[in-house]
């Protein structure tokens, strides 16, 4: 049954089973997995997505700046995403991610064009040095649910 | 190596792999940075640039594959999503004519 929440776009990517903001990883890799194996966790994609997270960072690296770290699939692993959502995982101790530290992850499983308003979201957060720190530093799923909700904001436009 | 002038940049497109992730958020800046002015930002897979493009920024990694699919385009090769001074050129080219190159 839809809610009429959910008519908000981007709303409904972002479960609060999907963020996790005490994760721990030794490696790029390794903290890739844990993003993967959350969207598969939340019946976002099949486990074979999770291989296809890994060889897409193989390619291009998905760090994006100020500690985050974006995460996807390739071209052809479409076909493994269920539906389109969003994974959240921080990482208190940092992850080295090619010489850059990670400290969040924000996973992406999309076959349509869902997820376009929070990375939008996400890029106006991340060139905000406040609202990135406040990112990086969440605690509560709360913090993360709001920062992240595509709501237009007025701030300096 | 092909070049434009400021002036004719109506199109940037942002050429990627999956079109999923970091482009994406690359077009979303973009776009908003390039909004006062009549220039359009796409996101489209590296192996389809639209005729149509006046511009081409990619990844390094990729820079190669979009040569190789638009020849005639001006390539802009991007190594950080979020803030590369590769972006600015493109901005000020936009703003204050000039030639782009690429």
């Amino acid at each position: 049954m839809a809610e009429p929440a959910s008519t908000r776009p981007g709303a409904g990517l972002l479960d609060r089973d999907a963020i996790r903001l005490s994760e721990r990883a030794a490696t790029t890799d390794e903290a890739i997995r844990r993003c993967g194996e959350t969207l598969v966790e939340v019946g976002a994609v099949t486990p074979a997505y999770v291989e296809a997270m890994l060889a897409r960072e193989q390619t291009i690296s998905t760090y994006v700046g100020e500690g985050v770290a974006i995460p996807h699939g390739t071209l052809t692993a479409k076909e493994c995403v269920r539906r389109d959502a969003l994974a959240v995982l921080r990482f208190p101790d940092g992850v080295d991610w090619n010489g850059n530290r990670v400290l969040v992850c924000v996973a992406i499983a999309a076959r349509g064009d869902g997820h376009v308003e929070i990375l939008s979201e996400l890029a106006q957060i991340l060139l905000d040095p406040e609202r990135a720190r406040a990112l990086r530093e969440a605690t509560e799923p709360d913090e993360v649910l709001a920062l992240l909700s595509p709501v237009r904001k007025e701030s300096t436009a | 190596m092909p070049s434009i002038k400021g002036n004719d940049i109506h199109k940037v497109v942002v050429a990627c792999d999956a079109g999923m992730g970091s482009s994406v958020m690359l077009a979303s800046t973009l776009r908003r940075q390039l909004s006062r002015h009549s220039v359009t930002v796409e996101h489209t897979p590296v192996n389809d640039i639209p005729a149509d493009a006046d511009v081409v920024v990619t990844h390094v990694g990729l820079a190669d594959r979009a040569r190789a699919s638009a020849p005639d385009k001006v390539i802009v090769p991007i190594r950080v999503f979020l803030g590369d001074p590769a972006i600015n050129t493109i901005i000020m080219a936009v703003q204050y004519g000039g030639d782009l190159h690429g």
